[in-house]
């Protein structure tokens, strides 16, 4: 099966065949699991790929020639041969699948990463481990960094 | 001093900041040509969805994959490391993690101390106000008191917290009675000067969207550029020249139409780090070279070996949040003790594991297959319940480790370059014995599972070591000011002078030296030869 033809836009469309065949090889590179969908379940070949081609264009070539190569059976087993023949397009291939599949909220909620979330830094934090004693061990230490013989003598415990 | 301005300095990274302040504090009429452009933080999409997929494009660390505007081709081929950098305002700090590591004393003397490497012609000592200024320069946060150090003046903001993750590294590293001490990092943890307090983004190697950390392009650069300093981007230096009687009286460069340029200057200072240094000096007089009659120019590349040791815990440590600053380092085996079967030691820094792109792809998390049944059980495991602690060796400088011009692979007509470097036994046997160390330590905390990862390619972040400064002009490219012994008026203050390359993090000392040279130059500039 060729997914693009000759002729074909080979710029940032994707076109349906090669969707069809991303969410087939994305299933079976992402499973159902643990609580989270497969990859077509997530949307790899649909909806993400339109935030990940937005995202980066430059990975519309490669991921069609890497559908290309995948051939009749894009299961894990060719997936594992593109990665041997042409680690470049497997690379573009990871990145569509796996990158795309990590943007989805059906995905991102159940793991509860809250990426958007933004949370300053409360700068009396080291207080806290202070006053814990959680460094008291270690502040108590002599210095153990070592002297050069022409250290100035002020310098010198 | 006279010409177009008194100090021509090229490249507008974390050197060339501290350099241009200093200049133009003094008086002086300075430019700056920088080869890049201002960063984008548009692409800087922490909080956004597309995070990690834009990061791995735009702020792809490795010039050769992100090949923007001012990047020119490495040949790394004939390298154990593969080496990195921004080229653009702000240089490598738009990148850099910004822990922030002032150099022992003991690095200062490896000659005398263990009899490897050589001594710098100054000390710890000699740098030390150098530091004090830089770290408010760089709105550094920590704490003082490290027991692992000589006594610092405070450093001008508290340290990053240790939320859940640094906690259990520190209980761990208690209960085996071995060092460690909250994180020093070029990181606002309040609002400092341009800079705002760190949102805890985790993203600070791929351009902070918060400007909590202090880049050079936001610390020094936004200001210069106002009205103090004349900074052009997209100029890409090809050679320094010379005039009859050896005195630097200019360089030439490239816009980004491709137009050569010539600008004249008193003096000219080179602040291109180590791998952009050598390829001007080694393309200047039309590829015969400047400033080279010691041959050390592009030898003794110095890159720091690179390893890490991941744990995986059952418990939830939110470890997808967090600066990507260090939680806290360790120098519990930093100094030498040749009992462990090698010379000089390494830092330990513990950091969150980020984001879950970078860990599931394969490539650095272990032999487990990712694709199939496993992605989500790992995905699960790994997610927020990760450590990784980074060990930092010592390198020691080898003149078989180089930078060479790559006439080839030219970026608008000026050179490329190629790099040969391989990793010495002693950093081999070091990054062995230190993971077996940090394989107790992630025992202490409870991993469940460990992965090690010794020497990984693309970890070329400190660049160092090409134009090493000396007393002696046979032995050495600059003098102990940064001034070329070949060129009285031409000075190198990056990382390439450096004789040797402690096992910690060197911008804290780049910059710090050079303050020390550009203030050495302001006293002497009445005594500079300048061209006729
Ligand atoms: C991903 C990453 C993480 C890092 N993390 C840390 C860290 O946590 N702590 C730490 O201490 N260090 C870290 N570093 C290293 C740190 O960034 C460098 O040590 C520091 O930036 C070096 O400063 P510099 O001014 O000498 O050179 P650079 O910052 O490399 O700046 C050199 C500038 O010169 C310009 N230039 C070069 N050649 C030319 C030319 N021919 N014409 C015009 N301009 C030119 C370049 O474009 C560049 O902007 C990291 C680096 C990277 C890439
Ligand atoms: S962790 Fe802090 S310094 Fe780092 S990118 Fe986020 S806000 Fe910036």
């Amino acid at each position: 099966m060729t997914t693009a033809r000759k002729g074909e836009d080979r710029g940032t469309t994707v076109p349906p065949d090669a969707r069809a065949r991303l969410g087939q090889v994305a299933d079976a590179m992402i499973e159902s699991g643990a609580g989270l969908p497969s990859g077509a379940q997530a949307g790899v070949h649909t909806g993400l790929l339109d935030q990940v081609v937005k995202t980066r264009p430059d990975l519309v070539a490669p991921l069609l020639r890497a559908l290309d190569e995948l051939g009749p059976d894009p299961g894990l087993a060719a997936v594992e041969r593109l990665a041997e023949r042409r680690p470049e397009l497997y690379e573009a291939l990871a990145l569509v699948v796996a990158g795309g599949y990590l943007m989805s909220s059906r995905v991102t909620a159940p793991l509860k990463y809250r990426f958007a979330e933004i949370k300053i830094v409360d700068p009396r934090d080291i207080a806290v481990v202070v006053e814990e004693g959680l460094l008291d061990a270690v502040a108590e230490r002599t210095p153990f960094y070592r002297l050069p013989p022409d250290a100035p003598p002020e310098h010198r415990p | 001093m006279r010409d177009d301005c008194d100090v021509l300095i090229v490249g507008a990274g974390p050197s060339g900041a501290v350099a241009a302040q200093e200049f133009a504090r003094a008086g002086m009429r300075v430019t700056c040509l920088e080869q890049g452009d201002w960063p984008d933080y548009e692409k800087a999409r922490a909080g956004h969805a597309d995070f990690e997929l834009t990061s791995r494009k735009y702020w792809n660390w490795d010039p050769n994959q992100r090949r923007a505007a001012g990047d020119y081709p490495i040949d790394d081929t004939e390298s154990d490391i593969t080496a990195l950098m921004y080229n653009g305002v702000g240089g490598g700090t738009v990148l850099y993690a910004a822990h922030w590591e002032r150099f022992l004393p003991s690095d200062f003397r490896t000659r005398t101390m263990d009899g490897v490497g050589d001594d710098w012609p100054i000390g710890y000592w000699d740098l030390e106000p150098y530091y004090d200024e830089v770290e408010r320069q760089f709105a550094v946060s920590g704490l003082e008191g490290d027991p692992a150090l000589p006594p610092t003046t405070p450093p001008p903001l508290p340290p990053v917290p240790l939320n859940k993750l640094g906690r259990r590294g520190a209980e761990a590293l208690n209960k085996l009675g071995w060092h460690w001490w909250p994180g020093s990092n070029a990181i606002a943890t309040a609002d400092y000067g341009p800079l705002h307090a760190c949102a805890q983004r985790t993203a600070c190697p791929f351009g902070c969207p918060t400007g909590a950390k202090a880049s050079a392009d936001r610390t020094h650069w936004r200001a210069l550029a106002k009205d103090q300093v004349r900074l052009t981007v997209r100029a890409t230096v090809e050679q320094v020249l010379l005039d009859d009687r050896g005195r630097a009286t200019g360089v030439t460069y490239l816009d980004a139409d491709g137009v050569r340029h010539e600008i004249r200057a008193g003096v000219v200072v080179l602040c291109a780090n180590a791998i952009g240094t050598t390829r001007i000096l080694l393309a200047s007089a039309d590829g015969t070279g400047v400033a080279n009659s010691s041959g050390l120019v592009g030898r003794r590349l110095m890159m720091h070996p690179f390893g890490n040791a991941i744990g995986i815990f059952d418990e939830d440590l939110e470890s997808w949040r967090g600066p990507l600053g260090q939680y806290l380092h360790s120098l519990e085996f930093y100094e030498s003790d040749r009992s462990r079967g090698f010379v000089r030691g390494a830092k330990w820094n513990l950091l969150p594991s980020g984001a879950p792109l970078s860990f599931m792809l394969p490539g650095t998390w272990g032999d487990e297959p990712v694709w199939g049944a496993n992605f989500t059980r790992l995905l699960r495991e790994r997610h927020g319940h990760s450590a990784i602690w980074g060990v930092i060796c010592e390198d020691l400088p080898d003149p078989a480790n180089r930078v060479l011009l790559d006439e080839q692979a030219a970026a608008d007509g000026v050179p490329g370059v190629r790099i040969q470097y391989r990793t010495s036994d002693n950093s081999r046997a070091m990054m062995a014995w230190h993971l077996e160390r940090l394989s107790e330590v992630l025992d202490a905390m409870g991993a469940k599972k460990k992965i090690f990862n010794p020497n990984l390619r693309g970890t070329g972040w400190h660049l160092m070591g090409t134009a090493v400064m000396g007393e002696d002009p046979d032995a050495s490219v600059v003098d102990p000011h940064g001034r070329c012994h070949d060129v009285p008026n031409l000075y190198v203050f990056d990382g390439s002078v450096f004789p040797t390359s402690s096992g910690v993090n060197p911008t804290a000392t780049i910059a710090a030296n050079a303050l020390r040279c550009a203030r050495s130059l302001v006293a002497h500039r009445r005594d500079v030869e300048v061209p006729a």
